[in-house]
């Protein structure tokens, strides 16, 4: 007899099996693609699921921190990109929290409420307060550039099937929004003197949670880099940041807030060393904005619980 | 109550209808309009499906399997790619 995909998702795995660790990496070097509904080592299981919920929590919290932006965004074309990016990082979040709902661990309501009583975590940039407008264009674009730098990482050569599929649709849609924000950062740069000293100033203020993002320098048994869902090393992927954003930045006449900046023939820009008490303490839900933009968001989903219980009576 | 529903996409006269994910709604009516907002804002597909969960049916991955070992239903030819090398060595010799 048939069984229904709910009878599957919610029962035991049925898929494919392995003897052991090694049988499971073996597979997994070799290219292998883990489905919801294989008898994945449990380790790998909590991992993933860990690192999507942290995702998905980030999209979340960046989509309200977008929403923010949309009555103050100066003129209607960029109310409209602004509702619109909301609505896909909000999407996103939906995505991937469906993703990780199916690997069995926690439904999509116990995450929101995890994340909501902040004992769950969500990237750094999402810790900080946005101040002005050039704030919200540093994060639209600084910021979304260093997530997204390393999504596409993780999408290259994902092993987890479900996960890699949704971020194809994210990564295309961030690309999107890469335009969208270096149009704005443009349109600031060479705007007025003060719309050009404004978006310095929030680069003072967004470089280091930017460049923060990618993470202390991976350590040699990341298991998420032997288990293929990470596919380059935290330095690896914020050296190439680096490299991309301090010409760009240059070009368009900003100065990098590190004074210890310096360009090697070889190794191209270098940063100074980074403090990472900084991001550590943030991703314990310690940032400077954390409990804020916590409070923000179980509000938002508060206030909203009316449009669901009237669905549900409607049904 | 709210149940999960898989989203499939079709571009018109291409391929086949292809899973897309799935989501939460309360009813058919929000199903679809939320699977129109999640799934498609950028022109993504052109035709819709949107299944309850609980109406797929999944085979067991050993009853799939049951028709993998059956090589009378394939021909790679190499039989007659045997005779055209023949032929041709044949007429390499002797031209």
């Amino acid at each position: 007899m048939p069984t229904t995909l709910a009878e599957r998702t919610a029962g035991p795995p049925v898929g494919r099996t392995w003897d052991d660790m090694d049988a499971f990496e073996a597979f997994l070097d070799a290219g292998g693609i883990v489905e919801a509904h294989d008898d994945m080592p449990e380790a790998y299981r909590l991992e993933v699921f860990r690192f999507i919920e942290l995702h998905a929590n980030s999209e979340l919290m960046g989509g309200l921190t977008e929403r923010d932006w949309i009555p103050k965004a100066p003129g209607l074309r960029l109310k409209q990109i602004f509702l619109a990016k909301t609505q896909d990082e909000i999407g996103h979040a939906h995505l991937l929290y469906m993703v990780a709902a199916d690997m069995g661990k926690k439904s999509r309501p116990e995450m929101l409420d995890d994340l909501f009583a902040g004992r769950t975590r969500f990237h750094n940039v999402f810790h900080y307060q946005a101040v002005t407008w050039a704030d919200q264009i540093a994060i639209a674009y600084l910021v979304d550039a260093a997530a997204f730098a390393s999504q596409r990482a993780v999408f290259q050569n994902c092993s987890y099937g479900p996960y890699k599929r949704v971020l194809k649709r994210i990564v295309a849609e961030e690309g999107f929004h890469m335009r969208h924000g270096e149009e704005m950062l443009m349109r600031l740069a060479e705007g007025s003197e003060i719309q050009h000293r404004m978006f310095q100033e929030a680069l003072d203020r967004w470089w280091m949670p930017a460049v923060q993002l990618f993470g202390p320098d991976s350590s040699d048994d990341d298991p998420l880099m032997r288990w293929h869902i990470k596919s380059q090393r935290n330095e690896t992927l914020r050296h190439a940041y680096v490299q991309k954003y301090v010409p760009l930045l240059q070009g368009y006449g900003f100065t990098i807030p590190d004074e210890g900046l310096r360009h090697d023939p070889d190794a191209g820009w270098l940063i100074s060393d980074i403090d990472w008490s900084e991001l550590r303490a943030t991703m314990r839900n310690g940032g400077p904005d954390s409990r804020r933009r916590i409070a923000t968001a179980a509000g938002s989903h508060a206030d909203t619980a009316w449009v669901r219980e009237a669905l549900e009576a409607a049904a | 109550m709210t149940r999960t529903y898989e989203v499939f996409l079709k571009k018109a006269g291409k391929d086949e209808f292809r899973h897309a994910g799935a989501l939460d709604a309360s009813d058919p009516e929000m199903a679809v309009t939320l699977a129109r907002e999640a799934y498609v804002r950028r022109g993504e597909g052109d035709d819709l499906w949107v299944v309850d969960r609980s109406h797929v049916l999944v085979a067991d991955p050993d009853f799939v399997r049951a028709n993998e070992d059956r090589p009378h239903r394939h021909n790679d030819g190499s039989a007659i790619a045997e005779r055209r090398r023949r032929v041709r060595d044949a007429e390499e010799t002797n031209p």
